[in-house]
C-alpha cells in the first residue's frame, strides 16, 4: 500500500533533521543528556520513517541490509578494539588513554566520544536490521 | 514416602536460604556509612574522566565493561531475531 503524498513529502523534510538530532545526541553524550543508545535509536528511527513512508524496496536501495549488518560489527569491533588498545598503550582495559581536555568542551571525555560514536553506528543499524527482518520475513508495509 | 519426604525438605531448604538472603541483603542506605561509591562518584568523578554528565562518566568511564557487555546483549538480540525470522531455508 502506498502512503498518501502527504505523509511522504514530510517524512522527506523531516529526514535530515532526524538524522542531525541523532548525530547531537551521539556526539555531545558526555556533556548534555544523551549518549550512544539513544542517539542511536534516534538515528534507526529516521530510516525506519523512510521505511514506512516509501516503499521498503525504494529504501533498501539506499541503505542496504548488507552495508548495515556489516556496520553493525564494525561498530561492536571498534569497540572492543579500543578497549585492547588500552591495554597496549600500558593502561587497563577499556581506559582512557587520551589526554582530558577542559571540562564542557567537546574534546573533553578523552575516549568517551569514540565509544559513544561506536556504540551509536552499532544501535542505529541493529535497530534497522531488525525493522528490515520483521518486514521482510513477516508481511509487508 | 522418601519421594514426598524429599519435596518438603527441599521446600524447607529454599525457604531458609531465602530467609538468609533477605536478611543478609537488607543494608540501610540511610547511613551515611554505605554512601562511600556514590560519594566518591559525586566528588571526583568530573576530575577522574573529565565528562560533565556524571551519568556518562560512570557508565563509560567507571563502569564501561557493564556498557560493552550491554552492546554485546543487542548484538545477539539482533542475531536471534534474525535467525529465528528466517526460518527453514
Amino acid at each position: 500500500m502506498r502512503s498518501s503524498k502527504i505523509i511522504r513529502t514530510i517524512a522527506q523534510k523531516l529526514f535530515p533533521f532526524i538524522v542531525l538530532f541523532g548525530f547531537y545526541l551521539i556526539s555531545h553524550g558526555h556533556l548534555s543528556p544523551g549518549g550512544g543508545f539513544q542517539g542511536g535509536v534516534v538515528l534507526g528511527t529516521a530510516i525506519i520513517l523512510l521505511a514506512l513512508s516509501h516503499s521498503i524496496e525504494q529504501t533498501e536501495k539506499k541503505f542496504k541490509s548488507r552495508w548495515l549488518n556489516m556496520l553493525e560489527k564494525l561498530g561492536i569491533l571498534t569497540l572492543i578494539f579500543l578497549g585492547f588498545l588500552g591495554i597496549f598503550l600500558g593502561y587497563s582495559f577499556l581506559s582512557n588513554f587520551l589526554p582530558l581536555g577542559k571540562p564542557g568542551q567537546i574534546a573533553s571525555g578523552g575516549l568517551m566520544l569514540f565509544f559513544n560514536i561506536a556504540i551509536g553506528i552499532k544501535v542505529a543499524a541493529g535497530v534497522s536490521v531488525i525493522f528490515y527482518a520483521l518486514v521482510r520475513y513477516r508481511g509487508e508495509i | 514416602m522418601f519421594k514426598e519426604m524429599k519435596k518438603v525438605f527441599f521446600i524447607i531448604i529454599i525457604l531458609v536460604m531465602t530467609i538468609l538472603f533477605i536478611l543478609s541483603v537488607d543494608i540501610e542506605y540511610s547511613n551515611p556509612k554505605n554512601l562511600d561509591v556514590a560519594n566518591y562518584y559525586i566528588d571526583q568523578g568530573l576530575n577522574d574522566t573529565g565528562a560533565i554528565n556524571l551519568v556518562a562518566s560512570i557508565y563509560l568511564g567507571y563502569r564501561a565493561y557493564d556498557t560493552l557487555m550491554e552492546t554485546i546483549v543487542l548484538f545477539v538480540a539482533v542475531a536471534g531475531v534474525v535467525f529465528c525470522l528466517r526460518g527453514k531455508r
